[in-house]
């Protein structure tokens, strides 16, 4: 099937690149941090269509599953977290501006010399062959990852061990003003811990002899 | 393969334009005279006075976080569990030497309490 010249998935692809690089500029251009998140979920959209026209389907699901589903959503609480007054960001723009743009300027042409036609263009590195329509890419992986890739497999429950350390370390704190009760150490508690019974010596009341002298005195002035 | 995705790309572009359809529509259609009073932010008959972003308890972030970590470790399963029958006993142990690790991690977890609510 073709629309002046162009196939149909080419069409997709090109309609699926403009968006994603509209909602990747759109990420770093624009004023509101929570649009930003937002448009980046649009870019992650885009880029697992794309996956999806390399026939990198389990990818392309776990890129929605994993990153728009997750770890937006803690970007999101970042955002909300951080309490960032924008005005305060933008003060140094233009005094960074002439030291961030050669530096900016010599990552943009580092990465285009890896990743651009010369490296990865359409002759060096062809579009895969179209697999048939019972071809599953979740098994293709599966087999490879889990034998060939065990390695890096297992290193990766290592990092997300790491990774679970770290971020109990980095935020749980005991909270002062907490008022909780532990149901454990309330059952614990023995009589000895909450009453102390005291021996002493039972009270002369010596004083009610002159309190009653006393009345006595008033009742007499009256 | 890709012809199995075409339904998808359907109704990609059929919710959209369910989305994107009543909003141009009511943008042409309904009348539009705003006024200051109007534009003016609204809450409940009081002057809107702070900004809708506050500071939260940090263990929100810390649940989130955690969830992101048992969210990628059940992604891993995925394609383990469709080839389990090919793959044998080694990738069985593979994944039972991964999912132990993450276990350390869930016990550690368990034990500090920072699955905890008070």
């Amino acid at each position: 099937m073709t629309f002046f010249g162009l196939h149909f998935q080419d069409i997709v692809f090109y309609t699926l690149a403009t968006i994603l690089l509209i909602a990747g500029l759109r990420v770093i251009t624009t004023r509101n941090p929570v649009y930003a998140a937002l448009y980046l979920v649009l870019a992650f959209f885009t880029a697992a269509g794309i996956w999806l026209l390399l026939e990198a389907e389990f990818l392309a699901i776990a890129l929605v599953l994993v990153y728009v589903g997750a770890v937006m959503v803690l970007f999101l609480f970042v955002v909300m977290m951080l309490d960032i007054n924008l005005d305060k960001l933008r003060e140094g723009f233009w005094k960074a501006l002439p030291i961030a743009l050669p530096v900016g300027g010599l990552m943009a042409v580092e990465m285009v010399m890896i990743v651009g036609a010369r490296n990865f263009g359409a002759d060096v590195v062809p579009a895969p062959a179209a697999h048939p329509a019972d071809y599953s890419n979740t098994a293709e992986l599966g087999r490879v990852l889990y034998t060939d890739y065990l390695l890096p497999f297992e290193l990766a429950s290592v990092v997300l061990l790491v990774a679970i350390v770290a971020a109990i370390a980095l935020t749980l704190r005991d909270r002062k003003d907490s008022k909780s009760m532990d149901p454990a150490k309330q059952v614990l508690v023995k009589k000895a811990d909450r009453l102390r019974i005291v021996k002493m010596e039972a009270e002369v009341e010596k004083n009610d002899v002159v309190d009653t002298s006393a009345q006595a005195d008033d009742k007499g002035a009256k | 393969m890709l012809e199995n995705y075409f339904p998808i790309l359907l109704f990609i572009l059929v919710g959209l334009a369910v989305g994107v359809g009543p909003l141009i529509l009511s943008k042409l259609v309904s009348p539009s005279r705003p006024d200051s009073a109007k534009n003016s932010p609204y809450e409940c008959g009081f002057e809107a006075f702070e900004d809708a972003r506050m500071k939260f308890d940090v263990r929100y972030y810390l649940v989130a976080i955690l969830f992101i970590l048992f969210d990628l470790e059940i992604a891993f399963l995925f394609p383990w569990a469709v080839v389990l029958q090919e793959i044998g006993l080694f990738g069985f142990l593979a994944m039972m030497v991964f999912l132990g690790v993450l276990v350390i991690g869930f016990i550690y977890e368990w034990m500090k309490g920072a699955l905890e609510w008070d």
